[in-house]
Parts: structure tokens; sequence; C-alpha cells
């Protein structure tokens, strides 16, 4: 098999891996939904305050397709409905049971899957509320259940600072792995692209059927689906969809269709200096970060982010897990100012960049905090930004389109194929603070809305 | 002391003033607001602080000469007081009058001080002869910065090199005082012609020969010890310069060797023509051209500006090609321009955009190409 190498890009060295070792996250008392997780969705809702739902029962559906469904991560009776401005709704509180009942579906052994039909697993991914576990680019929104995709992408080499690690991952549990990727071939009917690590040595991944194998290596971004794709099934314009699913979802899709019912734990990882205990963390869709880290000490003066530190959620204790995150960071919040930092020789400051004595030792003993480190400059094109990209993308001229809404030039620089999350080390290494991964983020809101 | 020159303060106009030293001292304090939500370390003040390390061997080998070619017989020390007080005020005048023009432009146009200045104002006194009259200095400093860099949006903006611009309308507007054999030494008496102006000055002849005869050796022209500009001499000291540029990767390492290219292949091309002719600069060698006048300089310092540069690699790569080829061309073909890389540069920052949307392009079919090969 042959095997993509990409030398562009950067593995943050960054203090506070997690130790791999798994541990229980308690029932908590509460469960939260947050409508903005599910880009793409504008939710209508099915419950009112004081109903009870079963695991796995509607709580909102899409406005423009009410098939599309959102179900509740666990039983129990709503409790609040917080609404923000103009009646969007930001939280649907959940008061959980003390025992609690899920919704059932149809039950299938592994081979009846492999006969199902197209029409059929759609209906039980919609009904069951698993369903936005699929995404799809260009945009980054829930899988659109009327349109198929041309592939669907599996990355299960993820390069992000703390990311949980697929080999330990499976060794817990991989039931559903096989079912999960028979569903997905099923339903599409397109080739389903599962994506190891040149190094990986994983039986369960290799011996996987029904997917086309594919090997990456390199830094960080090297193990985002969205360099994948770029690699392997470039997305050509707007209507091209391709749908991408995180290798945990792809384990719980296989285990609602072998056990009939809702599948809501999920493992996160514990990671940053900032914390006590890092480590795994069994836990479920919708926890409370402060439920999560019930016996976990944050430092004063930290920032706790849903997700990893490139791309994630800055929350507070009180936030719910986002719904497609797998990782919690806390890492110490900037303090006071540096004395004239541009002429320090720099032994303890974080460079990808040659320009600090910290590079000599690979920047070991260098700490990362949240601090911006310089002052919001207009953008010198250095060839900063283009070496952490590995993708056949010129981001200074893009960046320009983007800016000036030039939607033509835009497409044809290949805005579909991008995705903030690619280019957060473009943010992360910029000499003039731009937040490129924003402005990216903005040109895509903008071609979508407008192209 | 901060809210005086806040929002409705009442110095909000000052408002850059303050920031620009403000952020001199100490780094800003802010935190990260969205994802990522960690930085690099790296800012526009290091970034621009480097480039002025890099500056430093050719500056301090600017000052040692421009006293020894004052006075050679005078020992070092005297040299460099000599050269001190020569270059300081040039410098001083530099950065007090562009940074007042810098500072006005903020204040009008509300944005911060950048400090691509800080290169700008010392890059030009280093293009300039030791004993140029200070008002002169002012004066192109001046029209660097404000036609040179904000009237097309200011810094990120600029299509040419600023200190270029500075350098080009002191040599169009006061040729006098920039070209010729007496300008180049502080000492009136001394006359000292150029290699260049040398190689350049008899007809019909071998330059090689004519500039060694003058009592220019290659060793000595590598090492700087030779009339001409603040810190244009020493290839040597430029080399120095260009290592840290290039380890530190601020300048784009394939703008130089493309210049190096460009100005080898065309140097060659010319040596091939030079027996049919009467012009005596075809028969320099490229080690010549990399050793004599502003070559070194231009090319490490000037030409790799990332603003007015190509911004592609490949761009680059074509860039320097260009820029290196034009400089020999310039030289050798006009006369008048003996120190060509100005002006090949000037046109270099020119064609940048152009090369650059021929490589979008390039990048364009590419990508067209993968989406029909999948």
């Amino acid at each position: 098999m042959d095997v993509t190498r990409l030398k562009k890009g950067h593995d943050l060295a960054i203090a506070g891996k997690p130790e791999k070792r798994l541990t229980y996250a308690g029932r908590p008392a509460w469960l939260k939904i947050r409508p903005s997780d599910f880009h793409g969705i504008k939710p209508r809702l099915l419950v009112k305050e004081g109903d009870h739902v079963k695991a796995g029962a509607p709580v909102f559906c899409s406005k423009n397709n009410p098939d599309l469904l959102v179900t509740a991560p666990g039983s129990g009776r709503v409790a609040t409905i917080v609404q923000g401005e103009r009646r969007s709704i930001n939280e649907i509180i959940i008061d959980l049971d003390r025992s609690e009942s899920f919704e059932t579906f149809e039950t299938f052994s592994e081979e009846a899957v492999a006969s199902l039909s197209s029409g059929r697993i759609k209906e039980q991914l919609l009904r069951s509320g698993l369903w936005p576990v699929i995404r799809q680019r260009p945009f980054s929104s829930v899988a659109d259940p009327d349109r198929l995709p041309k592939a669907v992408f599996i990355s299960t080499m993820p390069t992000a600072p703390f990311a949980p690690d697929t080999d330990y991952l499976l060794e817990q549990d991989a039931s559903g792995l096989q079912t999960g990727l028979i569903v997905l071939k099923r339903l599409t009917g397109k080739p389903v692209h599962l994506v190891t690590g040149e190094t990986s040595s994983n039986t369960i991944l290799a011996s996987a059927k029904h997917v086309v194998h594919h090997r990456f290596s390199g830094p960080h971004p090297a193990g985002n689906v969205g360099i994948h794709i770029h690699h392997i099934a470039p997305i050509r314009n707007r209507d091209d969809i391709v749908w991408y699913i995180a290798l945990q979802d792809v384990l719980r899709i296989g285990r609602l269709f072998l056990k009939g019912k809702l599948p809501v734990e999920k493992i996160v990882t514990i990671g940053g200096e900032s914390i006590e205990k890092r480590h795994y963390v069994k836990t479920r869709q919708g926890m409370m970060l402060k439920d999560i880290l019930w016996d976990n000490r944050l430092e004063d003066n930290s920032r706790l982010v849903s997700g990893d530190v490139l791309t994630g959620l800055k929350s507070l204790p009180e936030d719910p897990l986002g719904y497609y995150h797998e990782i919690i960071s806390v890492i110490p919040e900037k303090t006071g100012r540096d004395l004239i930092g541009w002429l320090m020789p720099g032994l303890k400051k974080y460079s990808v960049t040659n320009l600090f004595l910290s590079r000599l030792r690979n920047n070991q003993g260098a700490r990362l905090d949240t601090g911006m480190n310089g002052s919001p400059r207009v953008m010198v094109p250095f060839g900063n930004i283009e070496s952490v990209l590995p993708m056949n993308i010129l981001p200074t001229f893009l960046i320009k389109m983007i800016l000036a809404r030039d939607i033509d030039e835009m497409e044809k620089l290949g805005i579909y194929e991008c995705d903030p999350e690619d280019f957060a080390l473009c943010s992360f290494v910029d000499a003039s603070k731009t937040e490129i991964a924003e402005i990216i983020r903005e040109g895509l809101e903008y071609v979508e809305k407008n192209g | 002391m901060e809210p005086h020159f806040g929002e409705g303060g009442k110095w909000s106009r000052l408002a850059p003033l303050y920031e620009m030293v403000d952020t001199l001292f100490y780094v800003p304090g802010t935190v990260t607001s969205t994802a990522p939500h960690i930085r690099d370390t790296i800012d526009m003040k290091r970034s621009m602080f480097t480039v002025i390390v890099a500056l430093m061997p050719a500056l301090l080998f600017g000052i040692y000469n421009t006293g020894y070619q004052a006075d050679p017989g005078a020992g070092i020390m005297q040299n460099v007081r000599t050269g001190f007080f020569a270059v300081l005020p040039l410098i001083l005048v530099s950065y007090i009058a562009g940074g007042l023009c810098e500072l006005l432009f903020a204040i009008i146009r509300r944005h911060d001080i950048n400090e691509g200045f800080l290169v700008t104002g010392l890059l030009l006194p280093m293009t300039l002869p030791p004993d140029i009259p200070l008002w002169m200095v002012a004066a192109g400093i001046s029209f660097g910065v404000v036609i040179g860099k904000e009237v097309t949006g200011g810094t990120g903006y600029n299509v040419f090199n600023p200190a270029l611009v500075a350098r080009a309308f002191i040599f169009f507007a006061y040729p006098g005082e920039m070209s010729g054999d007496s300008v180049w030494s502080l000492a009136d008496e001394l006359t000292a012609a150029t290699p260049l102006a040398v190689a350049s000055s008899v007809q019909g002849t071998n330059a090689a020969t004519l500039v060694s005869s003058a009592g220019y050796s290659i060793k000595e022209m590598f090492v700087g010890l030779i009339p001409g500009s603040v810190g244009g001499t020493s290839t040597m000291a430029i080399l120095a310069g260009a290592v840290i540029l290039i380890a530190t990767r601020i300048a784009n390492w394939r703008i130089m060797a493309g210049s190096l290219a460009g100005m080898v292949a065309a140097a060659f091309l010319a040596n091939t023509l030079a027996p049919a002719s009467q012009n005596t600069m075809l028969s320099l060698s490229p080690l010549h051209h990399l050793v004599m006048g502003g070559f070194a300089f231009g090319v490490v310092f000037m030409a790799t500006d990332p603003v007015s540069a190509s911004q592609t690699d490949k761009g680059r790569w074509i860039y320097g090609i260009l820029i290196g080829a034009l400089c020999v061309m310039i030289r050798v073909l006009n006369q008048a321009f003996v120190e060509g890389i100005m002006l090949a540069i000037l046109l270099g920052n020119t064609f940048a955009p152009m090369i650059d949307y021929f490589v979008l392009r390039q990048n364009i079919a590419k990508r067209q190409k993968a989406y029909a090969r999948q």
C-alpha cells in the first residue's frame, strides 16, 4: 500500500500528555444538549419543559428536514430550555432519571446488516438520533440525508495535541467496528476510506473489510480528515460532497445496529499542564465538563477547552462536552507581561520558527499558555503559514480573496477543500497574529450563504 | 496612563505612539479569544529585529571602512571613530525623519506603527555614500516612507521596497551627490573610484585587468575595504547577514539563490559576447559581479523584502533570477547606471505581482487536474 508522506506541519511539543489509564466518570445528575454543536441544523423543538424523554427519544429536529433528529443522550425530565437572543435555543437541560430507560430500535447481526437496504439503514440512523455523527465537507455541517456523498472518510491517526490513541481506544472495546463500516458502505454504496498512520500495526484496523485502506505519515495536521480528503478525493465544488466520521462514532453506529439502543458512551482524554490528573475517561454524550472532571483539580488561572487546544471551544465547567469533541484540554491562562520580548534570547519561548534559542532544544522546556505573544499587524508573507499547511493551496492568496469577498477566486483557489481546523496551525505560527483559521471560517460561511 | 490613550481619552489620537512605546518594553498581555488557544512566540517585532541583527555585520564593517577610506593610515581605533561619527548622523536622521512621517501617517490613518520601518530606516543610510548631506537623507527617507509605502496603504501593501524608493529618489534627484568619484570618501580632496566605475571607465579592454590594475583584487573586494556605500562594500559581512536571514527563515533563500543563478547565467552570457564588442563590462566574470558594487547587499537585504517580492515559492525563484539577470544587464549595457542592482530590484518589484499571477493560475490548473483525475 502506498504511503502518503507529508512534510509540512508541526507536532506541538505541549506539556500534559494524557496517560494511558482509563477511569470512569460517575453518573451525572444533568445532561445538556447544545443545538449550536450541530452545524447546519436549525433546530425546531419537539419537547417542552417538564416533558419526560427516554434515551434516544427526539428532542429537536431540523427545520429544513423533520426526519433529521437530535435525540436525548439520556432518559429524564426536560428541566430547562435556555433561550438566547431572538428565541434561539442555547441549551436543553435534562434532569437524568435514577434508572434510565431507552428507546428500542431493531437489532441485527453483522451478517444481517450486510443485506440491509440503504433506506432502512438511513431510517434507523435518523430515528435513533445517531445520524448527526456523520458530517460532510464542504462546510463541515451535519450530513444531508437526502444527498449521498462520493466517498466516506474515517481517520484513525489523530495528530492533534492530546488526541486519544487509536490502538488504546480499540483495546478497550472494539465491538461494532466492522458492523459500523458495513453500515456506512451499505448506506452510501461509495468507497469508505479508512486512513491509518504509516507505523500503525493495529490488526483490527488492518483486517477491516469493505473499506479502502490508506496510510499517511507526517506532523500535524497530517491526521486531519481534511488533509486526507485533499490528497485522496479532493472536493471539486460545493455539490461535491464527502462524508466523514470519527472512529468512535463508527463503533457507536455498529453498536446501535447490534444492540438496538442509542449508544451514548464515549472515551475522552484529559490533557494539559494545568490539570491534576491527565488520563482517559469513559464518559457520555452531553455531560458537563465539571462532572467529567469531578475528582480532578484545575489550577487557578487556567483555561478549560472542550476539544483540542488548536480548534476547541473555550468553556466553563458548567458547559457540556462538545458533541464532536474527544479531548478536554486545560492550559495555563497568560497573566502579566513579558519584558522586551523582541530582544530576549527566548530559551523558554515556544516557537516553530528559528527566531528563539528554544529551537536549539526543540522547544523542550518551553511552555505554551494562552498569550497572543505580540500585537496584531498587517500580514507580511514570511512563508511561516505555508510551512505548516500540507495542501496544494496557496493560503496567502486565498486569505486575500476571502477578505475581498471574491467568491469566484475563492472557488478557484480551493475554498471548498478548506476547513478552519486544517488552518489552525497557520493562525498559530503567523507573525502578524492574524486569525487565519477564523478568516477561513468566514470565507466558508460567506460562500455557503452567497455561492 | 493607558486610559488617556484609549478611545475617548484625551490623547486618543496619539494611541499609535503609546502602543509603540508600550509594546517596546513589554510584550502585550492579551490572551487568545478564539481557537487556536495557544500561539507561537514569534511576532513582528522579533521578526524585524532579526533583520536588524543580520544587518549588523555589514553596518559595523561599514563604519570601519568609512573611516578607513578617509585615512587608511590612521589605525583601526581612529578609523572606527571617524566612521562612527560619519555614519551615526545618517542613521539618526533617517530614523527621526522617517519615523516622524511614519508616526504622522499612523495617527492620521489610525493604524499602529509597523516595525518594518526599523528595517527601512537602517537600510537607506547603508546604501548611501558616507558624506551625503544630511538633509538629502531626510528628504529621501520621507519620500520613501510616504510615496514608497504609505500612499499604497502602508506596510504590507507596498509595491516597492520603501528603502529602495528612497535611494532611487536621492539618486535621480541629486545625481551629483550619488555618483562620480569624489562622493565615496569622507575627505573631499580624495577621489576614489568604486570598482564598478573603474571597470566601465575605458572601452575596448578587459574589465578584470582594469579593476586589478586600479588596485582592487577579488579578495580585497570580497572583504570590502574599498570605496562604496556605507554598508554595501563587504560581501563577506553581507554573507554573514545572509546566513542569519536564511537560518531564521526571515528572508527566503529562494530569492537569494535565484538572484545568484540569474546573475551567473547573465554574466557568462555576457562573457561569450565580450570578444565581439568594445564594451569592457561584458568581460566581467560572475565573481566580479558578486563582489563589486551593491549586488550582494541588494540581493540579501532588499530583494528579499517579503512584501514587495513574489509571494509564492515558485514565483520567488523567477523573481530572483530576473533580478540577478537584470542587474548584470543594466551594469553591462547601460553604464550611466553602473550600479545596476537598485534598478534591477525595483523592476523585479514591478514584475512580482505578475509573476505571482501566473504561479497562481498554474496552481489553479494543477488543482483542476487533480479534480479530473480522481
